[in-house]
């Protein structure tokens, strides 16, 4: 995971807290976390690969399809969920987002911004969007729900989450610039804090 | 690879959960490599149902070990590294003390009159022998079914002597469709004219057929359907080799094979004993789940298979729901599995990496 990204996540994250993160892939992200922050944290993963990985960094991990098993875990109360780059996989993101924040106190969320002034010139001259934060062609893309910065803000005020902090970052993987005047149009990526 | 079969006695005896008591006992017992100088490197694994101490290598008495894919030199658990100990639980019929046993004080075999034990007390009594061989925290305690039981067990009997436990094909309790399959097998053996209520030995007879139906059964069990279409199929037996001349398929075959190989080695009244601590396993007990898992402090990993009828995945699940609730450090994951139950059994790569991954990580 980009270090900015990270760090920025990293900020959100309180000391010895109980964080899961959904879409962990090698438990990069929490193993830093966890030497950053003590936080005990559970991975959810798919993939078996990815999932051995965690386990030799020490990482907890449960290998489970989000799409299908968020409600299995509503018992833990967790202080923190995570979810980085995946939230456009899911078959209901808005589902998802509601069981993250039914499970956890609060939760982060971070996303491709198909308004990205490259994806709508693909756009403009007919094409699905290919950018190096979007690389797959369509009929390759895990990413089945792609939204704007602006699409998902407004899910979050159709479904009364508050949006505690957010950050934007451009093409250079940095925060601010145009990014921070007009995000839906500049960002490559948002970040958000939610809370409902 | 070093390994050392020996018989160790406990002249202490052991107070059974039933409140029972063994005035003393014996455990078969296997070990496998060295055990280092601060006795850091050692690695438990308990046996499921039909299994016994010869975990790994080859002897002649009991062939190739139950768990010799994963466990040796250079295997996922390797000897090399880890010094493993396996010992045949109380009541079974591989050397430890069971029904088959002569009762130290009337001098006569046990028989039905060897008590009931229970998971807990298989654990009390591993720790009784890992006292005896001086070790202080497993590193590692290891199981598929039933052995998974005893690796949870030992988690939450003994949480500051167990560093990392793997539960595998495992549940925190068997389930009413468990109890029944067991009752099954257990009726056919009762009801073998040989079994005379257990006194068998008396009587120098065994009763064979109902030991062998109930394996067939079983076996069923630990399968998946795939896995016997697959291996199987509405294939007919070829006539030079049929085991009985009634079969037709070569699934009626290979029970038939399997059950009668088995009704010669196994104890009848061991497997009903064995059967019957699977039954009453319940980890919660009294409690929740979520409450018996309070004071573990073992990092855990817990296996499910998909193939797995008998103690299907969703059993381990609940055991990862109820840590998480507790702040255990637990991991959670199903595979494929091509052999039903058995699946724990068997190599695979993503199995062996896990619980390779898990021990040194």
């Amino acid at each position: 995971m980009a270090t900015r990204l990270s760090k920025i996540i990293n900020s959100w994250v309180p000391e010895n807290s109980k964080v899961i993160d959904f879409g962990c892939g090698d438990g990069s992200l929490l193993k830093e976390l966890f030497e950053n922050k003590q936080v005990l944290g559970y991975g959810v993963e798919i993939n078996d690969l990815k999932i051995e990985k965690c386990i030799e960094k020490g990482i907890p991990v449960i290998k489970l399809d989000i799409d299908k098993g968020l409600n299995d875990f509503m018992s833990s109360n967790f202080d923190l969920s995570i979810m980085a780059r995946s939230i456009q996989c899911l078959k209901n993101p808005d589902l998802a987002l509601n069981r993250m924040l039914d499970l956890s106190k609060r939760c982060v969320v971070t996303l491709p911004n198909l308004g990205y002034w490259r994806c709508r010139i693909n756009l403009a001259s007919g094409k699905m969007p290919i950018t190096p934060e979007l690389p797959s062609s369509w009929y390759e893309t895990e990413n089945i729900h792609l939204c704007t910065i602006k699409d998902f803000e407004n899910l979050c005020l159709k479904e009364n989450i508050s949006i505690k902090d957010k950050v934007f970052i451009n093409r250079s993987g940095n925060q601010g610039g145009l990014s921070k005047i007009n995000p839906n149009l500049f960002a490559v990526e948002g970040v958000y804090l939610l809370e409902k | 690879m070093k390994i050392e079969t020996k018989l160790i006695h406990f002249s202490k005896g052991i107070i059974l959960e039933s409140g029972e008591k063994l005035d003393s006992f014996d455990l078969m017992v296997e070990t496998y490599g060295n055990l280092n100088e601060n006795k850091s490197n050692a690695i438990l694994l308990c046996h499921a149902f039909s299994g016994n101490h010869h975990a790994a290598g080859k002897n002649d008495d009991f062939g190739v070990g139950w768990w010799d894919q994963l466990v040796g030199p250079d295997k996922p658990i390797d000897t090399n590294k880890y010094f493993v100990v396996c010992c045949n639980n109380l009541g079974g019929c591989a050397g430890s003390s069971g029904p088959a046993s002569t009762n130290s004080s009337s001098g006569k075999v046990f028989g039905k009159s060897f008590p009931q034990v229970s998971v807990l007390d298989w654990v009390n009594s591993q720790k009784m022998l890992m006292d005896e061989l001086n070790i202080d925290c497993w590193h590692f305690v290891a199981g598929g079914s039933l052995g998974g039981m005893q690796a949870l067990q030992w988690s939450i009997s003994y949480p500051d002597k167990v560093k990392k436990a793997g539960i595998f094909a495992a549940a925190a309790k068997s389930s009413s469709q468990n109890i029944a399959m067991n009752e099954v097998a257990r009726e056919s053996i009762r009801k073998d004219e040989n079994f005379h209520n257990g006194d068998y030995y008396e009587h120098n007879v065994i009763p064979k057929n109902g030991i062998k139906t109930a394996r067939m059964l079983g076996h069923i069990t630990y399968l998946s359907e795939e896995h016997m279409d697959s291996r199987f199929g509405r294939k007919f037996q070829d006539e030079g080799s049929k085991v009985e001349e009634s079969v037709s398929f070569e699934v009626e075959n290979y029970l038939q094979y399997k059950g009668e190989q088995f009704s010669e080695l196994f104890d009848a009244n061991s497997y009903i004993l064995m059967t019957k601590v699977m039954d009453s396993y319940d980890a919660g007990k009294d409690k929740t789940l979520v409450e018996a898992l309070k004071d573990v402090k073992a990092e855990l990993l817990i296996v499910g298979f998909y193939s797995d009828w008998l103690y299907p995945p969703e059993r381990g699940k609940e055991i990862q729901i109820a840590a998480m609730n507790n702040n255990i450090k637990s991991s959670f994951v199903v595979l494929q599995g091509d052999h039903g139950h058995d699946s724990f059994l068997f190599n695979s790569e993503t199995y062996s990496n896990l619980i390779t991954n898990f021990i040194e990580s």
